[in-house]
């Protein structure tokens, strides 16, 4: 069911779980995302690395349904976005924590839980296991760390198991013991078949993933594996690389 | 002290303020605004049109009392008619076709000191009282001719409730209505906007919630403590509990105690479709609001206006013209009225005034309600 439904969709590879098409938002003259086509597989993590500023945002908001696109079309699972009923199949963790202070971290995760529609009560716990937060189930949001919030973030993002999950910046401010189990649930979600998309200005997580797209002023500049991307640059640093592709240029408009 | 630092902060402060554009906006434009308002009911405001019904139990003497009144009236803008006895006078004023009726007795000739009475209709004790001082100018100018050296007695009677009466009973409708408004509002309007700073409305936004839920779930909530809220008020405004000398206290009572002509659920329901509408506008404000310091500058834009102009503070009938029609436009005005028909008048379900607000209230209620689930997703992240 995960993935493989996407088989009744139309177009050149039926496979794709997440497919942009010549995908264009425009704020007043700022091109955010200016012309973005790409086919994002299933079972397979995907980085997006770039500047502050280069797009990655929006073009999540765009793929995720939450912004309408200025030109071109987004398709996630077959579905057109933007489209409420799919939503119960993505999962979002937003740059900031997006998470109620006031509310404890199980009835955070319970209150997402109850509006993708997720009835076994299970799935709180397990989700909040997950993220290390077992312990803390009961203690107001507003009193837990910074990296603790970021945690129940991801946990919240989790919690109807979605078989395509979009996370931005997910490891800002997180400790990297913690980083590393993150990277190892992405992973091990990523092996039950769920498409990742994982945006990052850090350029040391990027060989964590399968498949680099390198984004600057709204546009994919380069794709491909890590060590691919290193050696059509000819270099042994993936920022290196990110200037060879015109990560330095500037384009004006 | 370091002039330099002082003068960095200075520097910083101003340059803050002169950013946030709303409230520089408001801060001038929120007081002009106001005391204009005010300015103008108080100078443009209307002398209120006073249609009278002369009720004449005299005979002759009273005719030309009435004519004289009569001409007197006109004279000064409003209407006179005669009914033949004052219960047709008090249905016509129930009815709307008059404003006040005045009766002259019997013993108008013959008494030193006749009594005449003047009736109004006693929603409104604002509004009562300008139409007693036109009345009573006109009467001026006619009574020392028509009667001589006698000096009548004019005593006031009301259609519904009783003109002696605690004045709370008018003004607690006022008051309640108004309250709950302002608080609903005011915690809504914060409450999203947190939503909306805070990252969690774009969380919201991408599960398959959809914004009419939303609006929906929010309206439950707060309509929740909204429903307490009034609860409260109005078991304090109506209610009064007589706590008994215990040892060196003396006796006292709690609550207001006022005298409700009405059923008191009726007033409960027309102050919750308030409150119900307040939630909706609190979301929809919340739209243009950055800082939830810009959801309190929205007060003087949207609150103080209804507190102006739909009869709480000024009767209705005194504004000027030109101004009518927006006070027509605000829900606070229907409450206000819902409440003084149930409190004062006593009206019950069938009462086509009462009818007329909660329908009102009912429609703003629908209207804020799409437009806010409409502009919810302006402006997310």
């Amino acid at each position: 069911m995960e993935a493989n439904d996407t088989s009744a969709s139309t177009g050149p590879s039926p496979a794709a779980a997440i497919r942009a098409d010549g995908l264009v938002k425009r704020f007043g003259p700022i091109h955010a995302v200016d012309g973005v086509t790409v086919e994002l597989a299933p079972g397979r993590i995907y980085g997006l690395l770039g500047p502050n500023g280069s797009g990655k945002t929006t073009l999540i908001r765009l793929l995720t349904g939450l912004a309408r696109p200025t030109a071109g079309r987004a398709e996630v699972l077959g579905v057109s976005m933007p489209s409420r009923t799919i939503l119960s199949r993505i999962g979002y963790m937003t740059q900031s924590d997006g998470v109620y202070t006031a509310l404890t971290a199980a009835e955070n995760v319970g209150f997402f839980a109850a509006t993708y529609g997720v009835r076994d009560r299970s799935a709180v716990a397990s989700a909040l296991d997950l993220v290390d937060l077992a312990d803390r189930a009961g203690s107001i949001t507003g009193t837990l760390s910074g990296g603790q919030r970021r945690r129940l973030s991801l946990a919240c993002a989790l919690v109807h198991r979605p078989p395509v999950l979009f996370l931005d910046e997910p490891t800002v401010g997180v400790d990297p013991l913690l980083r590393v189990q993150f990277w190892s649930h992405f992973r091990t979600l990523a092996d039950g078949g769920a498409t990742i998309v994982v945006s990052s200005h850090v350029m040391d997580e990027a060989d964590r993933c399968d498949e680099l797209l390198f984004i600057r002023s709204g546009t994919v500049i380069a794709r491909g594996s890590g060590d691919d991307l290193r050696a059509r640059a000819g270099t042994s640093d993936l920022e290196e690389a990110f200037l060879h592709f015109g990560g330095d240029v500037r384009v004006t408009r | 002290m370091s002039g330099q630092r002082i003068a960095a902060l200075f520097r910083r402060v101003v340059l803050e303020i002169r950013r946030d554009r709303p409230s520089l906006a408001l801060l001038f434009i929120a007081p002009v605004l106001v005391t204009g308002l005010v300015a103008f009911i108080l100078r443009e405001g209307q002398a209120p049109t006073v249609d009278a019904v002369i009720v004449n139990e005299a005979g002759a003497p009273g005719e030309a009392l009435g004519t004289a009144l009569g001409a007197a009236i006109v004279a000064g803008g409003g209407s006179a008619t005669e009914a033949p006895d004052e219960a047709t006078a008090r249905s016509m004023i129930e009815a709307g076709t008059a404003t006040v009726a005045v009766r002259f007795p019997s013993d108008l000739a013959t008494a030193q000191s006749p009594t005449i009475t003047v009736i109004t209709d006693g929603l409104d004790p604002a509004g009562d009282a300008t139409q007693l001082a036109a009345l009573q100018r006109a009467m001026q100018s006619v009574l020392g001719s028509a009667l001589g050296s006698k000096s009548p007695t004019i005593t006031h009677e009301t259609l519904y409730g009783t003109p002696s009466d605690d004045p709370l009973t008018n003004y607690a409708p006022a008051l309640v209505g108004f309250f709950v408004y302002f608080f609903v509002y005011l915690l809504t309007g914060v409450s999203f906007l947190r939503e909306r700073t805070g990252g969690t409305l774009e969380r919201l936004l991408a599960t398959p919630v959809a914004r009419g839920e939303i609006v929906a779930g929010y309206t439950l909530g707060f309509g929740l403590f909204a429903a307490f809220q009034v609860a409260v008020m109005v078991a304090w405004a109506l209610g009064t509990i007589e706590v008994p000398a215990i040892g060196p206290l003396p006796a006292f009572s709690i609550g207001l105690g006022i005298d409700v002509a009405g059923s008191p659920l009726l007033a409960y329901l027309v102050v919750v479709l308030l409150a119900i509408g307040a939630v909706s506008l609190g979301i929809f404000l919340s739209t243009f609001a950055r800082t939830e310091l810009q959801v309190i500058q929205f007060i003087p834009l949207v609150i103080v206006p209804q507190v102006l102009l739909s009869g709480v503070l000024f009767p209705l009938a005194s504004l000027p013209e030109v101004i009518r029609p927006i006070s027509a436009i605000m829900p606070l005005t229907y409450a206000v009225d819902g409440l003084r028909q149930v409190f004062v008048r006593g009206a019950d379900l069938s009462v086509e005034a009462l009818q007329l607000d909660l329908a009102v209230l009912v429609g703003f209620a629908v209207f804020f309600a799409t437009i806010a689930s409409l502009t919810i997703r302006r402006d997310v992240a």
